[in-house]
């Protein structure tokens, strides 16, 4: 039945339909918020559904080996650009990370936002469409279309919606991912020229273009721009300085979909586009992307030691679970690979978890410094009982969701370098100083002023009990996930499926 | 001149007896309904080129598909300049028939432009829709910055109609004929007399793209002019000089010069341009800078000619021409006696009228190359025919130029949006039908164009051979 729906373009469609549908109500709040939940719950649903019967999609086979979906139809012939989609095991995995956090995005915004909401729902629907069009595209050119789409919704609500010196946060968040992307549309043009010379097709689809024969010196310079757009995303140290502010300006749902979906955006261009696409490239510059990673991990958690803010401690925390990604995309071997695809997906429920519980902090307190508060577990037990769970996760405690990711990182990057992770497993006992600290400061101590801190109320229990049986799910049985990115993987990295 | 002739030479014969008429017709009856006359008289000769395929060639003017697809395209920038300028001109004062009349006027002069088959056509065309530009300009009578703009325009103006006036001497000297085809097909060594006239007449094409080093009255007169002239001057008169330019490069042959040359004006432009846009603080200048960067790019495509350069180059200026409209005609419409050009007077506008407000973020998106408006496919165009040819180095600059961009055409997304008005019960006028369908259709036209662009290359693929 899926071969006569358009379904992966219905996944990207459906939540710029449902901003369509908020413009009549435009002064109508009551009745646009759950229009927009809606549309998030229903795209959920069917990510969903695609989960549940991935198993029979994968017996019919498509033209694509790994792949479950696929579209293709021409678009603009003149440039040859075509519309081209395709879902496999990774994209599946991050098609379901993206619907349940826009849907977590928009359950936890549904009192913090009281200003121009029709339009603040609107582009996070936008912004959803965006992103299911980065994980889905195998065109590069409309994957680049997408890459910068999702970003104009994001610098609206960063600027608009945000805290502090949110106009200063949201233009540098824009410049630094603009000028990776630049340079990337470059290369993309370059490498699609240098595949029509010699094959004389011009296209820009991902298949053929892994065809192009390249020599290692041009394979270098088109990897450094893809790498470079990529890096920036992630975030890797030193390209990282935009991250912090924009978290810490961000709105709530703002920093949930950065912190859960935007990074991906760039570990899941490396994995899909960068690596495939130069091998050589990308095999030369391992030593680099190990070297990036671990000094992330350090300098992230060090920084993350001192700082006051609870939401910029863990914007930087991101910049070192972000670093174990990397070094198991640098690792490029199956273990690894998986480990890092899973992390993502870990990271993204943990950590937009934690965005979420310090919003709710910070609508009742309005200060998210870490020394106005103590005692709060006498005051919010539910709140801290969720809090020392995701904390837990977010050092990567077993049973919990980023110990599956970061072990078999580690494991498989072992047969690569075990120096590296040697260095990383000393990265690993960072994160537990920092997150210890702000336990300690935040739940117990004595209270040191006087806030009215009410416990959570139904609809926040609602979405951190979601957040949390995610966690434990993908803590305890990771097995079913694991399956599902296996043939993907395997394909990726060369081995046999 | 046979019945056929007449026929595909209607819509230029309407728009100067249209010019004519207005001009009678505001004597008879001052203050009558004379915008009204001279749209439907714009209408009409657009419906006409629409409808009528006629094709016909005469001595110096030949209707052809190309010519035919630029008078369209100048035809609906000047109908929306009309529509903008309706309201605009009533609110600050600016009265009589000489408005209207001058537009049709300017119109018909950019049709001769891109039909011309000789260089006293081509001159005429220009000159003439420049002179009437002189006009449009300072047509505010008692403005200070209007006169002093006209003026800087006129001494400008007469210096680049001299060059370019000598330049085609010099050409006609060196080969005897002003016919563009038989100069054309005269022989691949450009003779040295021939080659200071080509390089004269380059100049005076400069001029009139505003491509460094020939930019200098570009922001004095965009800033000083109506806001609705200058939305006309920054889209039309770019657009008609363009498809000037066009009818001139094949003179050149393979002359590497060409090459050399143009390449110098696209770096050059797309570097300053960009880099003085950005520490502006009036809108109109800002603008006015942006699009010396602009015409840079619209350069690099030219430079990358022989790589399919020049199909990159039109349809990066009809984008262009888009956002211009856009971003002009809603500074037209929210000016009220005074224009409302200093950037922070539009603090929380995007809010207060958000039609304006939407219709100068999406153009300014589009300037800055950002999908999905219409911008980003130009850039896409041009960096792809930059990189064919192998002008790495100009797509590079561009591309890192395009990023400066981005920093100034955000900062007034970020005052119309992030900022909060200062003066929040400030009432706001209710647009009239003729203004929100002059901001609607080049909305329209760069989000269509950013999605699917296809029709348009199809389209240009055909007419440019």
């Amino acid at each position: 039945m899926s071969g006569n729906y358009p379904l992966l373009t219905i996944l990207i469609f459906l939540p710029l339909a449902g901003s369509l549908l908020l413009v009549p109500l435009w002064d109508r709040v009551s009745l646009a918020r759950p229009v927009a939940f809606g549309a998030a719950a229903v795209e959920l649903a069917l990510a969903g559904w695609l989960y549940a019967s991935w198993r029979g999609l994968a017996d019919v086979p498509t033209k694509l080996p790994g792949y479950l979906l696929l579209e293709d139809s021409p678009w603009i012939p003149a440039f040859g650009i075509r519309y081209t989609l395709g879902l496999d095991g990774i994209s599946l995995l991050m098609v379901m990370l993206t619907a349940f956090t826009f849907c977590v995005a928009l359950a936890v915004s549904w009192k913090a936002i009281t200003e121009r909401t029709t339009l603040f729902l609107a582009l996070l629907l936008v912004m959803e469409s965006g992103i299911m069009g980065v994980f889905l595209s195998l065109d590069l050119a409309l994957f680049y279309l997408f890459w910068e789409i999702m970003l104009i919704p994001m610098f609206f609500l960063i600027g608009v919606w945000g805290h502090g010196r949110r106009i200063y946060s949201t233009i540098k968040f824009f410049l630094f991912t603009m000028f990776g992307s630049l340079l990337m549309l470059l290369a993309i043009i370059a490498l699609h020229l240098l595949h029509a010379r010699q094959s004389g097709v011009s296209t820009f689809a991902l298949p053929d273009l892994l065809h192009t024969q390249l020599h290692f010196d041009t394979q270098l310079w088109l990897f450094a721009a893809f790498f470079l757009a990529f890096a920036i995303k992630f975030p890797l140290f030193p390209l990282h300085t935009w991250l912090p502010d924009a978290h810490t300006d961000a709105p709530t749902a703002g920093s949930v979909v950065l912190a859960g979906l935007l990074l991906k955006t760039g570990s899941y261009g490396l994995i899909r586009f960068g690596y495939p696409l130069f091998p050589l490239a990308a095999q030369a510059l391992t030593p680099l992307l190990y070297t990036l990673a671990l000094l992330g991990i350090f300098y992230a958690s060090l920084v993350a030691f001192a700082q006051e803010d609870m939401k910029r401690l863990i914007a930087y925390s991101s910049i070192g679970h972000m670093g174990y990604v990397a070094i198991g995309i640098a690792a490029w071997q199956p273990v690894a690979l998986s480990g890092s695809i899973l992390q993502m997906a870990s990271h993204g429920v943990t950590t937009g978890a934690l965005f979420c519980m310090i919003g709710i902090l910070d609508e009742r307190a309005h200060t998210r410094d870490i020394a106005a508060f103590g005692g709060v577990w006498g005051k919010m037990p539910l709140w801290s009982f969720f809090f020392l769970i995701f904390s837990l996760a977010s050092m990567g405690v077993p049973g919990l969701n980023s110990f599956v990711g970061e072990f078999l990182i580690l494991a498989g990057t072992f047969k690569q370098s075990s120096l590296v992770v040697a260095l990383s497993f000393v990265g690993i006992v960072l994160p537990l100083i920092y997150m210890v600290r702000l336990l300690q400061e935040v739940l117990f101590q004595k209270e040191r002023g006087p806030l009215a801190l009410t416990d959570l109320d139904p609809r926040e229990l609602v979405i951190l009990a979601a957040l949390l049986l995610l966690n434990i799910w993908v803590g305890v049985h990771p097995a079913p996930l694991l399956d599902l990115i296996h043939l993907p993987v395997q394909l990726l990295t060369g081995g046999a499926p | 001149m046979t019945s056929g002739d007449l026929m595909a030479l209607m819509p230029l014969i309407i728009l100067t007896g249209g010019s004519v008429l207005v001009l009678l017709a505001g004597v008879i009856k001052p203050g009558g309904y004379l915008y009204e006359l001279a749209g439907a008289l714009i209408a009409s000769g657009m419906l006409w080129g629409l409808l009528i395929p006629a094709y016909a060639v005469m001595p110096a003017l030949a209707v052809t598909p190309y010519s035919r697809f630029f008078a369209l395209f100048l035809g609906s920038a000047g109908l929306i300049s009309l529509l903008l300028a309706a309201g605009y001109n009533r609110r600050r004062g600016i009265a009589g028939e000489e408005y209207p009349a001058t537009i049709l006027f300017a119109l018909a002069g950019m049709g001769a432009a891109c039909a011309a088959t000789n260089l006293l056509m081509l001159f005429l065309g220009l000159e003439a829709f420049t002179f009437a530009f002189y006009i449009l300009v300072a047509i505010k009578r008692g403005s200070a910055t209007g006169g002093e703009a006209g003026m800087k325009y006129l001494l400008n103006g007469t210096l680049s109609a001299a060059v370019l006036a000598m330049g085609m001497a010099l050409v006609y000297t060196a080969r005897g004929t002003l016919r563009l085809a038989e100069l054309a097909d005269a022989g691949a060594s450009p003779e040295p007399l021939f080659l200071a006239g080509g390089c004269l007449i380059l100049l005076g094409m400069a001029f009139k793209l505003s491509l460094v080093p020939a930019h200098l009255w570009t922001a004095d007169v965009y800033q000083g002019a109506p806001a609705p002239v200058t939305a006309l001057l920054s889209t039309a008169s770019k657009g008609a000089s363009l498809a000037a330019l066009l009818l001139l490069l094949p003179l050149f042959g393979a002359w590497r010069g060409l090459h050399d040359i143009l390449w110098l004006l696209a770096l050059l432009s797309m570097v300053a341009g960009n880099m003085a846009a950005l520490v502006q603080g009036n809108l109109k200048r800002m603008l006015a800078w942006s699009s010396v960067g602009q015409m840079g790019y619209v350069a690099v495509a030219l430079v990358a000619a022989p790589a399919g350069g020049v199909k990159a180059a039109v349809f990066y200026l009809v984008v262009y021409a888009a956002a211009g409209i856009a971003a002009f005609g809603a500074i037209s419409i929210l000016s009220g006696e005074e224009e409302l050009d200093a950037i922070e007077a539009w603090r929380g506008l995007g809010y207060r009228n958000p039609l304006a407000g939407a219709a100068l973020a999406v153009a300014l998106f589009s300037l800055a190359g950002i999908p999905p408006a219409a911008g980003f496919m130009g850039k896409f165009a041009v960096f792809a025919a930059a990189l064919r040819g192998g002008e790495s180095t100009l797509a590079i600059v561009g591309i890192l130029s395009a990023l400066v961009s981005v920093f100034f055409y955000l900062r007034i997304v970020v005052v119309m949006y992030m900022k909060p008005s200062e003066f929040p019960a400030d009432p706001v006028r209710k647009l009239n039908v003729a203004e929100i369908i002059a901001l609607l259709v080049p909305t329209i036209v760069m989000l269509l164009l950013g999605v699917y662009p296809q029709p348009l290359l199809k389209l240009l693929e055909e007419i440019l051979l």
